[in-house]
Parts: C-alpha cells; structure tokens; sequence
C-alpha cells in the first residue's frame, strides 16, 4: 500500500508528473513530506494541498470494520478460527485451539518438547476439516534440523491409527509437510519474504518456524555494540512480514523460543530469548 | 487587513510574484481588484479572482468576532475552562485505583499515552476503553463511540465481546439496585451488540497507511460526531524497525502528535496511544525506558507506565499536569481490566464508584 504509485490515485496526470520531476512517485513519498513542502513541489494553495493530501489518504488508508462486522465474520466460519490442539485443557485455556490470523510463540527450556509440538501440529494441518484440521499444507522452516520425517510418521500413524490405515495417506502427509532449513539470519529473512507466492500456489494451512531463538542467538552477541539494533530490525521486520501472512491468509503462524537466564539484581529469572522489543502477539 | 502578503497560504510561486511586483498587505490587493491584479502580474482574470477570494476568506477568519468559535483560535477565559473541565466526563477504566490516581479516569480532549513493556496490559487497557466509553450518561460514562486503529494485529473480538458483556452485566446490576427509569430505557440500548458495532476499526500494516488514516480522521469524526475515543495501539511498531532515517521518523512522529492534539480538541475526544519500551545502554547500567526517544515524550499529556514486580502488575502515573505521581496495582481478569481488591459488595458502594454525579441526590434521598 505504501508503495502504490500515485498515478493510480487519481490524481491529475500532470500534476503526477511534475511530482515525478522532484523524485515523487509514490503515497510513501507524498505523505512524507510537510504541507508547506508540498506546498513549494505542487505549487498550489494551501486549502488545494489538503485537498490532495485526502485523496492521496484515501488511496492508501485502511478500510472500516467494526467490531460486529468482525465478530459476525468469525461466527459464520467458527472452525476456520483455530486449529485445535488436541489437548483438552490447552484448547479450553486458549479457546479453541491456536488462533488462525495471528502468530502464537511456543517457548521453553530446552528438552520440554517444543519440536515434537511442532510436528503433531503439522500432523493436524494436513488432516481434512472433518476431523479437526486444516486440510492443507504446512511450511516448516527448520533452523536447527531437528525435524526428523520418520517421527511425523510415526506420531501420524500411532495417533489416528484409524485414518492412516495406508501408506497412501501417510505418504500424503509427508508430501504436504515442505521443509526447509535455512541456518542464517538472512536466509530465514528471505524465506519468509518469499512465503507470500508459496502459500497461494501449494495451499498453505500453517507456518512454523523453528527456531527464531536459535539464529538469532548465533549471529547476534548482544554484548557489542550496535548488534542490539540490528537485532532489533532483523526481528522486527520478521514479525511484521509473518503477521501479513498470518493475517491476510488467515493461517496460523508458530514460531519457538529459547529460554535464557536474565540476571538482574534480585533473583535470576528464566526469561525469553527474544526480547520484548518484539512485541509478538500471544494468543490468551 | 494589514495581513503581510508573504503570510497568506497561496501557491508559492504567486506569492513570490506579488511581493516582487511590490504588494505588501491584503489590504492593497483586494483594493486593486482582480483585472488590475491580472495585468499586473500576468495572470489570467480567473486566477486573479480566486487569489482575491482566497484573500477575503482569510481575512475574514482573522477578524475578532467575540461570539465565533472557530477552530483556529479560541480566546477564554481560565473559568470557562475550569466550568469545561467539570461539566465534562471521564472514561472510566473499572479500575478504581487507577481511575482515582488519574483523577477521575481518562480525559477527554487530552492525549494520553501507555507505555510497557508487551504482555503487562497496554491493549487490554485499551479495549477496555472502547467499551467503557459507550457507557450512557446514567451510569457515569460519556455515551461514546471508539475508533480503534491497530497497527500491531493484537485486537481480538472475542475478548472484546467478553469485556462487554462483563460491563453490560455490571450496569444491569446498579439498574437492578435503583429501579429508575432512565437507566431501563438506557439498558435497552446498551446491549453486546451495539457495544460492537459502535467500535470502528481499522488496520493500519505500515507507517504510511497509519499517517494516511490520521490524515483522514478529522473528516471521519465529523461524520461519527459521537465518537469520543481514539485509540491507537502501537504508535511505536511501524516506527521502530526499518527507518533509516531518524530526522525523517522525528518529523513525522511531530506531525502526527499535532494532528492529534487538534483532533482531541476539535472533536472533545480522548486519544489513548500505546508505546513499546526499549533499552537504554547507559554507561554502566541499562535501564527500561519508553521507545520512539525523548522529543515523543512530550507529545503525551499523560503518561501511564506499566510494568511488572515480582508477577504483580503495576501502573505508575509518570506524567500529568493535574495530579501526582504514584503507583497501583491493578489485575486482568476474564471481565477485563480491574483493581486487586474487588470493590466493596454492597451496592452503593459500587454505585459512588460508577455515578459520581449521582450522589448528591441519593444523599438528599437518605
């Protein structure tokens, strides 16, 4: 939306141009500058400027719903808006399942579990609705490469035991589980930029990544200098890309966590890895 | 009239014209006349005619008309404020302790900004204030609607339903306990449906789209003149990550801090805004401080930061211009935000928190 060219704006055709002139293409520009430098580019009056200022705002603002619009939408598709667990008193606690549209972060010491959690989940994505999955396929994107394929198959099989009578279904299963390793910072970051293509053409149901905790630990020693707001920015852009996805396609997004000691003057508390500056949304 | 011709708002390049053509107040132009001004500037008669009429409005609105209240400048007394600030309302929080140390509980036409760290409350005080503010007259609330412009995507409906539902329950109560009558006929409309459908929101993904839908909310609150609640959750996070430019970043925050303060007062509307905290490397210590820098700091007229000890959560009243700086704990429940010790159970105990308006009556009844 940033990046809309203003010529899709309505915006006259000529005044497009002498924007054009002075290095303004798109809203992301426009709306950067002040009023009187918009004033001097356009040449116009003021009241004329604020004029164009809400066109070019209305090209690029976000739509209107209200909360009844939203909550009407969630009851008419109630098994769209969470992938349940399986575990009773998970599913009761968040209330349904893992929430669809939004990102979830599992986290915990390590040996708790979190990867065999990832796999089950994975498991559940690939069923069909009737029996509580998502009927589609699964993006998991392995920075450690602890993902082992005969454990998808085993849990899958010793779990429904009653579905997965043939080595057919299995085998759908693990044809709808696309892995993919990525051991850097930057490749993980180009992993997820390029997810948008992927989850249309092979019907995604569910991303997991496992784990941020893990590259960013590796590459990012929190000791120098400068590394803290890079960190920061590798994170943030990560988190705001995952939460289009999740959002705009209405999948659920699981990312695991490390947990680190935060040593503060009192006593040392188990904290996580990725600090708050990420502001991740939890589901309750 | 003795306007300088350098200050009216024209095109740049006609102003620069004028001035080089030796006009040097309003006054002098409109006493030429648009084709005395056409051909001595060499423009067209019909620019000539719009730059004159540009010229009258303006000088129009300058003129001192004791009775105008126009938007630019509002001339009054400190009593008329004082008179202003009592008779408005407050957006209660259901928290008394909070409430108590913010003076009342959210002002109006004030910005008022939360900061803390995520997970301690900041869109749950939020979403709480969407529903309080719909709250009618005779329960003690302002009969509002709420904008609430989400830039992180942590705006669940369904908690949402819940906190309303917890809220209509409470009114249902106090009406149950008075028996009057407006607060059955105002019952009748505050129901978990209208609560919904009076909360506008939008979904900003980037900064452009969040200055967009600034850029556009003074039309749309004309349009929803009952809407007394703007929130934005998450100033910080289209901000923080990806801005190179920090001037850039400055400028724009700037900006919008004072489209915001007109829009508070244009529209008497409260603006909450929520912000991240970030880490301050000082020399040998790092310590937990508001994100976005220190000039932000003061585009908030109250600040409130919230933040955890030892698992309990505290608010702390960081800046205000009216009452003193101090801490409360408070709690998140199913219902939504409340205080640590449930209020007194007896009815009219709960009834002086809600209807501070109301007492003076009931005392004369008793």
């Amino acid at each position: 939306m940033a990046a809309k060219k203003l010529r899709r704006t309505r915006l006259p055709q000529e005044l497009c141009e002498r924007l054009s002139r002075c290095q303004i293409t798109t809203c992301q520009d426009f709306l950067c500058l002040s009023v009187l430098e918009l004033m001097k580019v356009t040449g116009q009056n003021y009241y004329d400027v604020q004029k164009l200022l809400r066109k070019v705002s209305q090209a690029c603002a976000p739509k209107m719903q209200t909360a009844y619009d939203m909550k009407l939408a969630n009851s008419i598709n109630p098994s769209s808006a969470f992938l349940p667990t399986t575990l009773s008193g998970l599913d009761g606690v968040l209330h349904g399942g893992v929430p669809c549209g939004s990102l979830t972060e599992v986290t915990s010491p390590p040996g708790c579990g979190k990867t065999q959690f990832c796999i089950m989940l994975s498991v559940l994505a690939t069923l069909p609705v009737s029996m509580g999955g998502l009927d589609g396929a699964v993006i998991y994107i392995d920075t450690e490469s602890a993902f082992s394929a005969e454990r998808l198959i085993e849990m899958a099989g010793n779990r429904f035991p009653a579905y997965f009578d043939s080595d057919e279904k299995l085998l759908y299963v693990t044809q709808n589980v696309h892995l993919y390793r990525e051991l850097t910072c930057g490749s993980v970051l180009k992993r997820i930029m390029s997810l948008e293509e992927e989850i249309i053409s092979k019907r995604v149901k569910l991303i997991i990544i496992d784990s941020v905790a893990s590259v960013v630990r590796k590459e990012f020693d929190t000791k120098l200098q400068g590394n803290l707001a890079e960190r920061s920015n590798f994170l943030g852009k990560g988190a705001s890309l995952l939460k289009y996805l999740a959002e705009e396609f209405s999948i659920p997004v699981i990312l695991t966590n490390q947990i680190t000691t935060s040593l503060s003057n009192s006593l040392a508390t188990q904290a996580d890895l990725v600090s708050p500056a990420d502001d991740l949304s939890l589901s309750e | 009239m003795h306007r300088a011709v350098g200050s009216l708002p024209l095109a740049p390049a006609l102003r620069t014209r004028l001035i080089a053509a030796g006009f040097q107040t309003a006054q002098e132009l409109l006493e030429t006349g648009p084709c005395g001004l056409s051909k001595e500037i060499g423009i067209s008669k019909e620019e000539a005619l719009e730059v004159l009429q540009l010229v009258r409005q303006e000088c129009h609105g300058d003129s001192p008309k004791p009775a105008a209240a126009s938007g630019t400048s509002r001339k009054c007394t400190a009593l008329e404020l004082l008179e202003e600030e009592q008779a408005q309302g407050y957006i209660i929080t259901f928290c008394s302790a909070l409430d108590n140390i913010l003076g009342g509980g959210i002002q109006l036409t004030k910005i008022t900004e939360v900061c803390g760290a995520p997970g301690v409350g900041k869109t749950q005080l939020c979403m709480q204030l969407a529903v309080d503010v719909q709250i009618p007259e005779c329960f003690g609330g302002v009969a509002g609607e709420a904008v609430f412009i989400d830039t992180e995507g942590s705006f669940m409906v369904d908690r949402v339903a819940d906190i309303a539902t917890a809220c209509v329950q409470h009114c249902q109560l106090i009406a149950e306990a008075h028996q009057e009558e407006d607060h059955l006929k105002a019952l009748e409309t505050f129901s978990l449906e209208s609560i919904l459908s009076h909360i506008y929101y939008f979904r900003c993904r980037d900064y452009v789209e969040l200055l967009a839908q600034v850029y556009l909310l003074p039309d749309f609150l004309s349009e929803h003149s009952k809407v007394r609640l703007v929130v934005i959750d998450g100033i910080a996070f289209p901000f923080r990550h990806d801005f190179e430019d920090l001037s850039l970043r400055t400028r724009l925050l700037n900006g919008l801090a004072q489209q915001l303060i007109i829009l508070a007062n244009d529209h008497k509307s409260a603006v909450v805004l929520t912000n991240q905290m970030t880490t301050r490397i000082g020399q040998n210590q790092s310590t937990l401080v508001p994100a976005l820098g220190e000039s932000w700091g003061h585009a908030a007229t109250v600040r409130l930061i919230f933040h955890w000890d030892n698992g309990q959560r505290l608010a702390t009243l960081y800046k205000s211009p009216s009452q003193k700086e101090s801490t409360i704990p408070y709690h998140i429940t199913s219902h939504g935000f409340r205080d640590v010790q449930p209020p007194a159970v007896t009815p009219s105990a709960e009834d002086t928190e809600m209807n501070p308006r109301k007492r003076p009556r009931r005392e004369e009844e008793q």
